[in-house]
């Protein structure tokens, strides 16, 4: 039972989620509607709330224990909490019971994302140009006469989707358009067949039961 | 003068062959109405779309511009409608003749995914048919898949390192097809690092994969006699900001220094910055993604890569179930069918300057 | 063997330090150029020029703050486009991070417009020229649920007044009103609005996509599932190129601007790259053709 029902419910999701596309009438697109809805949004809530309890305890548990830089569980902890009451309470722009602003200071939800979340993340994302400098240096070799010929078209789109490209030649940003229409396009519609096939075989098995390893056990 | 312009106007041509159907392959609720547009109909400002339910009584439903000749109008199932299309120019309007009585349903099936049906059908029972064979005991060969092969060899050097093993499933949802092909590779890895003892950090970006994977961990633990030795905290959620999961996994590579790392699942542009990361603590990295952006990356910065459908086949190719085996050989096939549909379509497309060819129009 | 450690070995410290200048120094030094622009460009310009005029433009805002510097000059530019030729235009997010971002695009350049508007005829009012309807999860629910009615999907718009009230929601009922459908996002929202939205409906679409998602991107183009593209930065910037020419609206070009940088750092690791290949080919003559 405790393995059946879940394969249970797996089949006739599985089939209840292939159907729509096919039937339109009302009485299927309504089920289809009411699933994702509502009972998708209810089993995100119920998640999230899973997720935030494990990352809590797992940084108090460090506390306690007094693991290897535990202080910064505590940064972590003072942060939720203090973000999550501004948020909740503090509304939007500054329009909740919490009142969010000193004078001109305003330390509402919105001056948290824009002064604190935005620039960190650019800042990761700009990490990238450093590591794809780091790889590229490191790693584009022409060992052999495919990763020659694979260098060879890098230069060539990176030079063509500048300006500098058309400068060098007003034909290489033609060639690198025509490298990106014609063998990328080849080369990855040759990648999506297979792993739209895969997802396919994929879906099949795991609404077949066929595959059961997302059980917590082997397929049998 | 004015008379000759108001006489003009008071000619103006009406659209002709008006013609209304309830609208097919949808769940009802719509009627398509179409005419051949007016002969003056450079000169119109628009038509608009008048509809009845008894035949005397019209009520204006919509307008629409000049050169078109097609409308859809929101209606009850089950009732009956005429409709009329006036050509407008100014407050004058030239009526058409009344369409045909027609009522609006619901149809049961959508005929144009009829070839995705077909299509799906054909390479279902491909599948199906192969995981048969399988289930006969027929041998079947897979080709050796380098990064599924290397797992072994991975975990092993962590063991006698004495150091962890990150798992990283990527910033998909439970939905996407990579995320589970992860978690199935997860199951078998957490398996290995319960017999050797070897710890696993599992963080997550996503609450609902997390609460999946834990018990995945768990399970694998149970399966291989060592309940004792799960750490529930080893599989944990972090956040789902992109960019502030992947400086989390960054800074449990440099501060953990796993001798794995494997990098496995639904990734985006994250993808780079955690495999330069973990290739500059020294770690073997087996990565594995459908995300054909984020392939490169990885090839660039990783010992193995899983391309794409390998990723899908990992379970299958680990565990040697011949009903999954079964599964992989059914999907060979079909590509070999698009393969061949592809090369058909294309000499087709390439004689098509022979005149017998129009037979394909 | 000295030179051989120095051209294989270079100190990763060494190569960021040197990206890091020539990326910073033409932003301290700002300069824009004129690009050449490209077809895929020109088919989304012209895509939303031919936008009929009882129809509407959607625009999915779906980047974050991460790659804001490449896709918000797209967000500006067609803003600056639609409402120059009078386009409504519905705003819209499949998340909750860019609302913010979506939000900032819309009302600066409306007020871009509005301060030199002279009537009220010329001004971009909110409800009749432009609506932001905001965000409904998940994603797929307002994808699928526009092309039966977007006010059934989005009761409210982003500010909390009830769509069904607003002059520009009574003329733009669902798809069937809506001309085309400009996703511009970092991840994969430009194909779900092509798999459920323009597969179901018949809706266009049209994409701006970050440069490192363009490879998987390019097919839609061709088979003709996308109208346009713009890609990266250098698409911004041909998008600030066309608006300025064909339109003649003369505004700071954030992403031209930027080209100059982006030209400097491609040209900084190719010739790491040939540096590193250098050293390889140097070391492997040395060791008699041992990789």
């Amino acid at each position: 039972m405790k393995r059946n029902f879940p394969l249970l419910l797996v089949f006739v999701f599985g089939i209840l989620g292939i159907i729509p596309f096919i039937l339109p009438h009302p009485m299927v697109q309504n089920t289809d509607e009411f699933l994702r809805n509502n009972l998708l949004k209810i089993l995100a809530a119920f998640a999230l709330i899973l997720g935030l309890g494990s990352l809590l305890r797992v940084h108090f548990d460090k506390i306690r224990r007094k693991g290897q830089n535990w202080e910064y569980s505590w940064v972590l902890i003072g942060t939720f909490v203090v973000t999550s009451i501004i948020g909740l309470f503090g509304g939007v722009s500054g329009t909740g019971i919490l009142p969010t602003r000193l004078g001109s200071f305003a330390f509402d939800i919105w001056t948290i994302y824009f002064n604190i979340e935005v620039p960190l993340g650019a800042a990761m994302f700009a990490l990238l140009s450093f590591f794809m400098a780091s790889a590229a240096y490191r790693a584009f070799r022409a060992r052999s006469t495919e990763a020659t010929l694979l260098l060879a078209s890098a230069f060539v789109v990176m030079l063509g989707v500048l300006p500098l490209g058309n400068e060098i030649s007003p034909h290489l940003p033609s060639f690198a358009q025509w490298i990106m229409d014609v063998p990328n396009v080849a080369g990855q519609r040759g990648i999506l067949f297979g792993v739209a096939l895969g997802m396919l075989a994929t879906a099949l098995k795991i609404i077949l039961g066929i595959e059961r390893s997302w059980l917590g056990g082997g397929g049998e | 003068m004015t008379f000759i312009i108001l006489a003009s106007i008071f000619a103006l041509v009406p659209p002709t062959a008006v013609r209304a159907y309830d609208t097919p392959d949808d769940r009802g609720g719509a009627i398509t109405i179409e005419w051949q547009l007016s002969a003056d109909d450079a000169q119109l400002q628009r038509y608009e779309i008048y509809r009845s339910e008894n035949g005397i009584d019209y009520e204006k439903i919509g307008l629409i511009g000049r050169g078109r000749n097609q409308i859809e109008d929101d209606t009850e199932d089950n009732k009956q409608y005429i409709y009329k299309v006036a050509a407008v120019v100014d407050s004058v309007r030239a009526f058409s003749e009344p369409s045909s009585t027609v009522m609006s349903s619901a149809q049961w099936l959508n005929r144009k995914k009829i070839n995705i049906i077909i299509a799906v059908i054909v390479f279902g029972g491909l599948i199906l048919f192969f995981i048969q064979h399988a289930r006969r005991g027929r041998e079947l060969f897979v080709r050796e898949i380098a990064g599924l092969h290397a797992i072994d060899d991975a975990v092993g050097r962590a063991t006698e390192m004495g150091r962890p093993i990150l798992y990283c499933p990527g910033i998909g949802y439970i939905e996407d097809i990579a995320t589970i092909a992860s978690l199935n590779i997860l199951g078998e890895v957490a398996k290995k690092c319960g017999q050797y003892e070897t710890k696993l950090i599992n963080p997550h970006f996503d609450p609902i994969v997390y609460t999946v994977a834990r018990e995945i961990v768990k399970e694998s633990y149970t399966n291989v006699g060592r309940p004792d030795a799960f750490d529930p905290d080893s599989v944990y959620y972090v956040t789902d900001s992109q960019f502030a999961y992947a400086a989390a996994v960054d800074g449990i590579m440099l501060r953990e220094r796993p001798a794995t790392n494997f990098l496995v699942g639904w990734f985006r542009a994250e993808s780079l910055i955690l495999a330069e990361t973990g290739a500059s603590t020294g770690a073997i990295q087996i990565a594995g993604t459908d995300q054909v952006s984020q392939l490169p990356f990885f090839v660039t910065a990783c010992d193995y890569t899983l391309i794409g459908e390998e990723l899908y086949a990992a379970s299958a190719y680990i565990s040697r179930e011949p009903l999954l085996l079964g599964a992989i050989k059914g999907e060979d096939w079909g590509k070999v069918i698009i393969g061949a549909v592809l090369i058909a379509g294309s000499i087709i497309g390439l004689l098509t300057v022979f005149p017998i060819m129009s037979v394909f129009d | 063997m000295k030179i051989i450690d120095l051209l294989t070995k270079i100190d990763r410290r060494i190569i960021y330090l040197i990206l890091f200048t020539v990326v910073t120094l033409p932003i301290i030094f700002p300069s824009a150029k004129s690009v050449r622009v490209m077809p895929p460009v020109e088919k989304l310009y012209n895509a939303i020029d031919n936008v009929p005029e009882e129809k509407a433009l959607i625009i999915d805002f779906d980047y974050d703050p991460q790659t804001l510097p490449e896709i918000e000059p797209m967000a500006f530019a067609i803003l600056r486009h639609a409402f120059r030729k009078r386009i409504k235009v519905l705003a819209l997010s499949l998340y909750v991070q860019p609302l913010g971002l979506a939000q900032n695009a819309l009302v600066n350049v409306a007020e871009e417009f509005n301060n030199v508007a002279m009537t009220r005829e010329d001004s971009i009012i909110y409800g009749r020229d432009y609506v932001f309807l905001g965000w409904q999860p998940p994603p797929l629910i307002p994808i699928l649920g526009m092309g039966e009615s977007i006010v059934n999907v989005y009761k409210n718009d982003y500010y909390g007044n009830r769509t069904d009230t607003l002059p520009l929601m009574k003329e733009v009922k669902n798809y069937a009103d809506v001309g085309l459908l400009v996703s511009l996002s970092s991840g994969d929202p430009p194909k779900w609005w092509v798999e459920y939205a323009q597969n179901r409906f018949g809706i266009k679409v049209g994409a701006g996509i970050t440069a490192v998602s363009a490879s998987e991107f390019y097919p839609y183009l061709q088979t003709g599932q996308f109208s346009g593209l713009m890609v990266g930065m250098k698409g911004a910037a041909e998008y600030e190129e066309q608006v300025e020419t064909e339109l003649n609206i003369r505004v700071r070009r954030k992403a031209s601007e930027s080209l100059p940088s982006l030209t400097y750092a491609h040209v900084v690791i190719i010739i790491f790259i040939v540096i590193g290949n250098t050293g390889y080919v140097i070391s492997r003559r040395t060791k008699g053709g041992r990789p």
